[in-house]
């Protein structure tokens, strides 16, 4: 028995966004915005969270797997490629500002614009030859770069093996906002910022040509190139700003837990943040965020039953992925052109 | 009527091995600028194989392709196409989830300069490229007379209306050259006369069209010229109606009378 679309949420959305007028859009961003900004005030509410402190949930996990979630997106979702191996770029971001951060006098948002460069980097190389690869074959080479990833810094002296690196230092302050340990709502507007850019980002591509040139991948890869798609070029496109964000996360965790070891960036990050992906819609953004954030604030919101959340997370995830098996928000099945409006033909 | 002009794409001696089997022979062939060249032979024969080594999808074990003055030997399938060939596919193979539309916009988009940046920062070249695109894909959709269907999604289209999306997401690459993989399967006679009027029509647009087709009644009407294969070897190379009464071309397709033996 099948149980689908009793509630269409993603319609019902889209029909009020698309019937609304430009002012009326702009105040909708702009409210939900001020809503979510106002979020770590909300810690003595039902949502609080017992034993971890509410804002730092809503930082890590949940503003980060967000994050994460929308840059994996990019290259399962969008182009449909499987990597396994996105902790990596986490991983390579997160050692960038840890190295950088403990030996030079540069500050973190100074680093980040270098540890994105890193990632995308290490990216461009590892799909150069990889990316001729598809589906499975892919999956495992992109699992084994994570694992390597992991290994290089666990048996490395300047990653200092196994004992990680502490003392990383904070972001340095916005005038008057600093960055504490105790208080992570600076924090929370940082990684909001940064997911409105990755969420300005990928919108602004999936209307234009790289958009078209991804779906066209996704959908059939052949056909794709025999259509004149350089289709080499637009994977590792994808995969390079998949990992532009995932470099970008890493920094930002580095810098808000003051300390990193190679023993946070196992298979489990990846495995979880695909789950993240799948759970809530893969393609669709809003329902990649509110998959990831689900999965980021469930555990830590049934952290009182302690032993048995992790049996209770299985749970909801099977019992929604058997209800859902599109994930919660699927993707959209639009029957309007990727352009942009404006362009009347 | 469009003028014949000069060569457009050679096969040389162009020959086709998989492992043990030899899929072309030999086959020498040559399409001229402004005709529309029936490709025929028997399940089997390699019509397709041609197609996929003139489209890059098979790299040929021996011979020359030759379109337009250059050597196709070393092009990628995406360079292919955008030197100015194009195909469709035998068993349809548009992107089901997007629509009619966008299926042709991805197709101009291979000789526009705008990539990633420009889409990225909205820059005025990529928004102009973005305008044109689309007026062109719907202008395509209209001469091939399925602009009706423009939103819809492919996979939902009929079956009829989706081999003629094919032609346009072809065209769409504005080639000089469309290879047509059995664009009437399938259909009943009445479409069989609106697609052939189709084809005659994309000729006359200035395209040069290499085409596989079962259907004989078609192929006598609108080809210029056909050629059969049967195992890989080229059998005959002529006007329709020497070819339909050559000895060997019937042969191939009916076998030897008993009594001839």
């Amino acid at each position: 028995m099948k149980i689908r679309n009793y509630w269409n949420l993603r319609d019902f959305g889209a029909s009020i966004w698309e019937n609304a007028g430009r002012p009326m859009r702009v105040a909708i961003v702009l409210i939900s915005i001020l809503l979510v900004g106002l979020l770590p005030f909300m810690g003595g509410s039902f949502l609080a969270t017992p034993i971890a402190s509410f804002d730092a949930v809503l930082v890590y996990p949940v503003g980060m797997f967000v994050l994460m979630s929308l840059g994996l997106n990019i290259v399962v979702g969008k182009s449909g490629m499987l990597d396994l191996g996105y902790v990596a770029f986490f991983a390579i971001g997160a050692y960038t500002m840890a190295i950088l951060g403990t030996t030079t006098k540069l500050n973190t948002w100074e680093i980040m614009p270098i540890g994105i460069a890193f990632a995308m980097i290490a990216g461009v190389l590892l799909g150069i030859p990889t990316l001729r690869l598809r589906g499975d074959y892919l999956a495992i080479v992109t699992l084994g770069f994570g694992e390597i990833v992991r290994l290089v810094v666990l048996n490395s002296t300047w990653s200092k093996g196994p004992n990680g690196i502490a003392n990383i230092p904070m972001p340095p302050h916005f005038g008057p906002l600093k960055f504490e340990l105790e208080n992570q709502r600076l924090f929370f507007w940082v990684v909001m910022a940064m997911i409105l850019l990755t969420i300005w980002m990928i919108r602004r591509l999936t209307v234009r040509r790289p958009g078209r040139a991804w779906e066209a991948i996704r959908q059939d890869e052949d056909a794709a190139e025999l259509m004149g798609v350089h289709t080499l070029k637009y994977k590792i496109w994808s995969f390079t700003l998949g990992a532009a964000v995932g470099g970008a996360a890493g920094v930002l965790y580095a810098s808000k837990n003051l300390y990193i070891a190679p023993e946070m960036f196992t298979l489990n990050v990846s495995i979880l943040i695909l789950a993240c992906v799948v759970f809530g819609g893969i393609g669709n953004i809003w329902g990649v965020i509110i998959g990831a954030t689900i999965l980021g604030y469930l555990p830590d919101r049934i952290r009182f039953i302690s032993d048995a959340r992790l049996l209770v997370f299985g749970l909801v995830l099977v019992i929604v992925m058997n209800f859902r098996p599109d994930g919660l928000l699927p993707r959209k099945k639009r029957e309007k052109a990727i352009v942009k409006k404006g362009a009347n033909a | 009527m469009a003028k014949i002009g000069k060569t457009l794409l050679k096969l040389d001696n162009v020959t086709m091995k998989f492992g043990g089997v030899t899929a072309l022979n030999g086959v020498n062939l040559e399409v001229k600028e402004g005709e529309i060249l029936a490709l025929i032979g028997p399940n089997g024969a390699g019509k397709t194989t041609v197609f996929n080594v003139i489209t890059g999808v098979y790299k040929q074990t021996s011979g020359i392709v030759n379109f337009d003055g250059i050597s196709l030997g070393n092009q990628k399938r995406y360079q292919v196409t955008a030197l100015g060939v194009a195909r469709t596919f035998q068993n349809i193979r548009l992107w089901g989830d997007m629509t009619a539309l966008e299926n042709v916009i991805t197709a101009t988009d291979v000789h526009k300069k705008s990539g990633l940046v420009g889409a990225l920062f909205g820059l005025p070249r990529a928004r102009r490229e973005e305008a044109e695109n689309r007026e062109r894909a719907m202008e395509i959709l209209r001469f091939i007379g399925i602009d009706e269907y423009s939103d819809r999604l492919a996979k939902n289209l009929p079956y009829g209306v989706q081999r003629r999306l094919e032609i346009a997401r072809a065209l769409g690459t504005s080639p000089k050259l469309v290879l047509l993989d059995e664009p009437a399967a399938g259909f009943n006679p009445a479409e069989k006369v609106e697609l052939a009027a189709t084809i005659k029509k994309v000729r006359d647009a200035g395209y040069t069209v290499l085409l596989i087709e079962h259907d004989m009644s078609l192929i006598m009407g609108i080809s210029d010229r056909v050629v059969v294969l049967d195992f890989g070897t080229k059998i005959a190379d002529d006007i329709p109606s020497v070819v339909q009464n050559d000895p060997r071309v019937i042969e191939a397709y009916l076998g030897v009378p008993a009594d001839a033996s």
